[in-house]
């Protein structure tokens, strides 16, 4: 019994080895289960949520937050894969196993009697190395198409199916390279992502301008439009309530008519405006344009009425992220009031049509020159794997958008973890001392991420991990595995390629977390205030 | 006080010698020292929260990470062979209910709605399937309702058929992932073959119309399949409906929306009608109840004296204020309905109430008064009469005036209906007679899939030979084609081919045939005629004068029983996709189902008494 027993008697604690147990069994645990998913051939996983929902998925992160952990080590855990998510969008299966391998290493030596803290210096001294081998390693990139698409596809293969994760390839790289502006960070939030269920994954499409989840309120407003110019505005063109408590005084017929006009007139006045806007712009030359107004706020059916009757669709309730996204993708400027309506603030667009599916409308700003936000409408035949995409094409746009940033990459396909495992074998014959043996731990358990991309693909994976090095070392290239034959290939020229951040990142956290982990001798936890019979 | 020496190890054992010598005294741990006191304090200590206070070291393994209540299973044996077996129960239910003989099926529902029905669709639907394996094929199933409005019963069957065939493959040692690469593989030479299969019978997008028999003998297959022995007649009445509806002009246009079904209970089905225009089951407000050649006003507002949105107070000093007052009114609103009247409007139709005052004037005016509750009938009405919805009461200009040949009130049964007759209406409406609420919900499905059928047509008009034919056809080519697939995922494609023997299989076994047989002579017979299925005929009888039903087989061309194209090829799509994700999947995670009100024990609902 330890001493918090005395404090607390409902205490829970487990002390020294039995606490490293805990912790080593549940990281292992943790990376047991996430290793078949790991690279193009790891299984997906099926979730099932309280409600009975279904989510199919390979991607770490989302399996670990939908699993709804409890033990503590392991939602630490994942909580390190939430923060490698946050920061690099990849690499979150790889950082369970990484830390899994890393605390099962350290296990065989502290069970030998190692200190602990021995060990973690030893990683500590192998986590620096290793972090210099990345940077030797780095090819360092230019922005060109074809090389964007190799990253993306590296990416996408590990999330998705091969077919899905080529359709989605092209779309990625298509869209950061839209909204991407030299000397300036990409905002991923500029690329709005539209689901529809609808047909097959095949059919999902990068949309140059915006897609809006609803359609007019007009039965004989148009469905389709050419050449629209388009209106941003967060203008209310409906009879608001005053918030005094007013009230109207009437004696005859005459003047409750008149006073049913005035409050009609201050909406009136401004559909007037923009009315008349439209008469300017699209007469003359620009006959055969049209004209769309999109409303952040609401239109009520007598302004739609008067609307419809002019020619222009006009879309209500619009989202306020949708307002900003609208002028950069069809240029203009949101206006906030009828005053100072002029065509410079207009935005333009070659089609502006309404898609109706099932019950719920759509509709398309399309054909928008040099759009700096543009939409990713997937599609796929069930919710599942709508959502699939969903995350899959979140990391896809993520790796591309750090490659960019990075300006350079790293070969993939566990090319760096072969390096580094050759490397840090040498390095530690310059290590003094015990700590030796923790350079040791840290090499052997890099290996992990090769190991598991082979197992999955159905190789053996020692054979597959001495095949890799002895070529590694007689040629000297940074050699990764191919997944179909299981022999060493060259990541450069096959072009698989891994983000330089994620390794970064990877190395990083999962060392922190491994030493943090190694170094914990008693377990705490504070005692129910409640004491419910079955320890509730 | 008590005390009792002990040690870590044999801490239950003296705990339960002092719960004896004690009667669960108030019990202290000390654990400061090697040796443990236990004495009376103020802590109750009993054997329980000994045992929680030793929680934290669990055993090892992934199961004790997860919130209680949750489950994982994973592997071969305990996911992927369950997920088939959980689909192929699934299929069990729904196969006896495939193709003209199939059986109906009574479904209750949790609100206790009952259903006779063999409409996969619906069945699925109320039985609320919860086995994940199941709701994924069920999912591709509704995906095919969505997408096409048929076929959604060969989804379940031919998916839930193909994982049976993948489960032998997967006893037999291959990988999930050879079958599925298999299946794909076979799905696009499916893809591929279907178009060559075509009867060509000269039908277009653009001449529909014209083909007006043929038409209605694809429509005849979609309602066979649910209404055997009504399906001629109905099929005739849809598409004549679905022709009304089609303009001229543009095929594309056509929206399942403008065919709307009104069942009426009570006589037959084979007294059901078809009416260019609507039906509405109302009566109307005004003391005229017939009107030929009518000129219509749609209002979505309320037809009564203007109001303003802010409170309105009406401000009266004296008795002969009031007096004006109320006149005033009055004159008004005869001057609002007078100007109607002299637009010749004789209709008017409202979304909104009519007020007492309005309905007078209406009534001098002679006037017809309709109130429509839902905005969206409101809607339909006035494009049945090519009307523009009024916001405001005012006189309508002439192109907002709708037209109509006549309106009246109709009494079917003893149902009053109002019925917009319009020859040149857009829409069409179905009046579905029938003697029970089953019968006509049964009947509505049946128009709903040939209606969806219909669309089809406008979006693809390649039709494909119908009873299993094309299905014997597909498996006899795509086994040709997998004996030349070099890998191991020729056994899948193999099975990918004889999983589509199901389809005339099963049609044959619901019949009550012996289904081998069919089987055997269809196979040898598509030697030379690949378009051989399975029939079910009527034959008028030599001795008894009576019409017999026949099952054999038989050129399907000939007997001109068509299925479309689009229908088989993505529900062979949905099919196959659904069947490689629950091959795919090797582990399952279930949370704790999520809390809220327990379902209600449907006791004895069986039982007599």
């Amino acid at each position: 019994m330890s001493a918090i027993t005395t404090l607390n008697p409902k205490a829970e604690s487990a002390r020294q080895a039995q606490a490293l147990a805990i912790n080593i069994s549940a990281a292992r645990g943790l990376a047991e289960m996430l290793k078949t998913n790991l690279g193009p051939k790891g299984t997906m996983k099926m979730l099932v949520s309280g409600a009975g929902d279904i989510k199919i998925t390979k991607d770490g992160n989302t399996l670990l937050h939908e699993m709804q952990v409890q033990h503590p080590t392991a939602s630490l855990i994942a909580r390190a894969a939430t923060a490698q998510d946050d920061i690099t969008g990849d690499g979150t299966t790889s950082i369970v196993l990484l830390i899994g391998e890393l605390l099962k290493q350290a296990d065989l030596y502290i069970s030998e009697g190692l200190h602990p803290r021995i060990v973690a210096e030893g990683f500590e001294l192998a986590k620096k190395e290793a972090l210099q081998i990345l940077d030797t390693l780095k090819i360092s990139i230019k922005q060109d198409r074809e090389t964007l698409i190799q990253i993306a596809r590296t990416s996408l293969r590990t999330k998705l199916t091969m077919e899905n994760a080529d359709i989605l390839t092209d779309i990625v790289v298509d869209a950061i390279l839209a909204i991407n502006e030299a000397g300036k960070p990409t905002d991923l939030n500029m690329v709005e992502i539209m689901e529809m269920q609808h047909r097959t994954e095949a059919d999902s499409r990068l949309v140059r301008g915006i897609v809006l989840d609803h359609g007019g309120r007009h039965p004989s407003m148009p469905k389709a439009l050419k050449n629209a110019y388009i209106l941003t505005c967060n203008i209310s063109l409906e009879y608001e309530k005053p918030e005094v408590n007013a009230g109207f005084f009437y004696k005859n017929t005459e003047e409750r008519d008149r006073l049913v006009l005035s409050e009609r007139k201050f909406i009136d006045d401004r559909v007037q405006k923009i009315v008349e806007l439209k008469r300017k712009v699209c007469s003359g030359d620009d006959k055969d344009k049209t004209f769309v107004i999109i409303n952040q706020k609401g239109i009520d059916p007598l302004s739609l009425d008067v609307l419809a009757k002019e020619g222009i669709l006009a879309l209500r309730r619009a989202k306020r992220r949708n307002m900003e996204r609208l002028t950069l993708a069809c240029g203009g400027e949101a206006m906030n009031s009828v005053e100072n309506l002029t065509k410079e603030c207009l935005g333009f667009a070659e089609d502006v049509y309404e898609h109706v599916l099932g019950e719920e409308k759509f509709t398309f700003v399309e054909g928008c020159k040099n759009p700096k936000s543009v939409t990713v409408l997937l599609k796929g035949s069930t919710k599942y794997i709508l959502n699939q995409l969903k995350d899959a094409l979140r990391d896809g746009l993520r790796s591309v958008t750090n490659a960019i940033e990075d300006g350079c990459v790293i070969p993939g396909g566990g090319a760096f973890e072969i390096v580094a495992h050759q490397a840090l074998t040498q390095y530690k014959q310059q290590v003094k001392g015990r700590a030796r043996l923790g350079v040791q731990a840290f090499a052997e358990a890099l290996l992990i991420i090769p190991k598991a991309i082979a197992q999955n693909a159905g190789h053996d994976q020692q054979e597959t991990i001495v095949k890799l090095q002895h070529e590694y070392v007689t040629s000297k290239i940074p050699v990764g595995i191919d997944i179909t034959t299981g022999e060493a290939m060259e990541p450069k020229s096959l072009g698989i390629y891994d983000n330089y951040r994620v390794k970064k990142q990877l190395i990083h956290s999962s060392t922190s977390i491994a030493t943090n982990l190694i170094l914990v001798d008693e377990i705490l936890r504070a005692g129910l205030s409640s004491l419910r019979p079955g320890g509730q | 006080m008590i005390f009792v020496y002990l040690t870590y190890r044999n801490i239950r054992q003296t705990i339960v010698l002092a719960e004896q010598q004690t009667d669960r005294q108030m019990i202290y741990l000390d654990s400061s020292v090697n040796c443990k006191y236990i004495f009376t304090s103020d802590f109750i200590f009993t054997k329980q929260t000994i045992e929680m206070a030793l929680r934290v070291p669990k055993a090892p393994g992934f199961a004790s990470m997860m919130k209680e209540g949750s489950k994982y299973t994973h592997g071969l044996e305990e996911a992927v062979y369950r997920n088939i077996g959980a689909c192929k129960e699934l299929c069990e239910t729904t196969t006896s209910s495939f193709g003209p003989n199939g059986l109906n099926k009574m479904v209750i529902n949790h609100i206790e709605k009952l259903f006779v029905t063999n409409d996969a669709a619906s069945i699925l639907r109320e039985i609320d399937v919860v086995h994940p394996a199941a709701k994924i094929l069920m999912l591709a199933s509704d995906m095919q309702e969505k997408e096409i409005g048929d076929g959604t019963n060969y989804v379940i069957l031919f998916g839930s058929k193909l994982l049976e065939n993948a489960e032998s493959l997967l006893r037999m040692g291959l990988s999930p992932s050879e079958i599925t690469d298999g299946f794909n593989l076979a799905l696009k030479k499916t893809l591929e073959l279907l178009p060559t299969f075509e009867i060509k019978v000269n039908l277009t997008k653009e001449n529909l119309r014209d083909n007006e028999p043929i038409v209605s003998k694809v429509l005849q297959t979609a309602i066979g399949s649910k209404l055997f022995g009504y399906h001629e007649f109905l099929g005739d009445l849809v598409t004549k409906a679905c022709l009304t509806v089609t303009g001229s002009d543009s095929t594309s246009s056509f929206n399942v929306d403008n065919i709307r079904i009104c069942k009426i209970l009570g006589g037959g089905l084979f007294q059901s009608t078809m009416v260019p225009g609507m039906v509405l089951k109302r009566e109307v407000e005004s003391e005229i109840t017939k009107v030929n050649q009518a000129r219509i006003a749609v209002f979505s507002c309320p037809i009564d004296i203007q109001v303003t949105e802010t409170k309105g107070t009406v401000l009266l000093k004296s008795a002969d204020e009031l007096l004006a007052f109320a006149k005033d009114e009055e004159t008004s609103i005869e001057t609002q309905i007078k100007a109607l009247a002299d637009a010749g409007i004789n209709v008017i139709v409202s979304g909104g109430k009519v007020g007492e005052m309005a309905l007078h004037f209406l009534n001098k005016y002679k006037i017809m008064a309709v109130r429509l509750q839902s905005k969206f009938d409101l809607r339909r009405v006035a494009k049945t009469i090519d009307a523009v919805v009024l916001p405001k009461l005012r006189a309508p200009t002439h192109g907002e005036i709708g037209a109509c040949d006549s309106i009246f009130v109709d009494e079917i049964g003893d149902t009053h209906v109002i019925v917009f007759k319009h020859a040149k209406s857009r829409i069409a409406t179905l009046i579905l007679r029938g003697s029970t609420d089953q019968i006509l919900d049964d009947c509505e499905r049946a128009v709903d899939d040939a209606v969806n059928n219909f669309k089809a047509l406008t979006r693809d008009t390649i039709l494909l030979p119908g009873g299993g034919a094309t299905e014997i056809e597909l498996a006899s080519k795509l086994s040709e084609y997998a004996r030349t697939c070099p890998g191991i995922e020729q056994y899948a494609i193999q099975r990918y081919a004889e999983t589509f023997e199901y389809i005339p299989k099963i049609l044959a076994e619901n019949s009550g045939v012996k289904s081998t047989e069919i089987l055997a002579k269809l196979y040898v017979g598509h030697h030379d005629n690949p378009n051989l299925g399975f029939l079910i005929g009527q034959a008028k009888s030599e001795t008894t004068q009576s019409n017999d039903i026949t099952y054999e087989t038989g050129d399907v061309k000939l007997s001109e029983l068509y299925d479309l194209y689009i229908t088989k090829k993505w529900a062979v799509l949905f099919a196959t996709k659904a069947a490689c994700t629950v091959l795919s999947v090797d582990e399952i995670i279930c949370a704790k189902p999520a809390g809220g009100p327990k379902q209600k024990e449907n006791k004895g609902w069986d039982n007599d008494d």
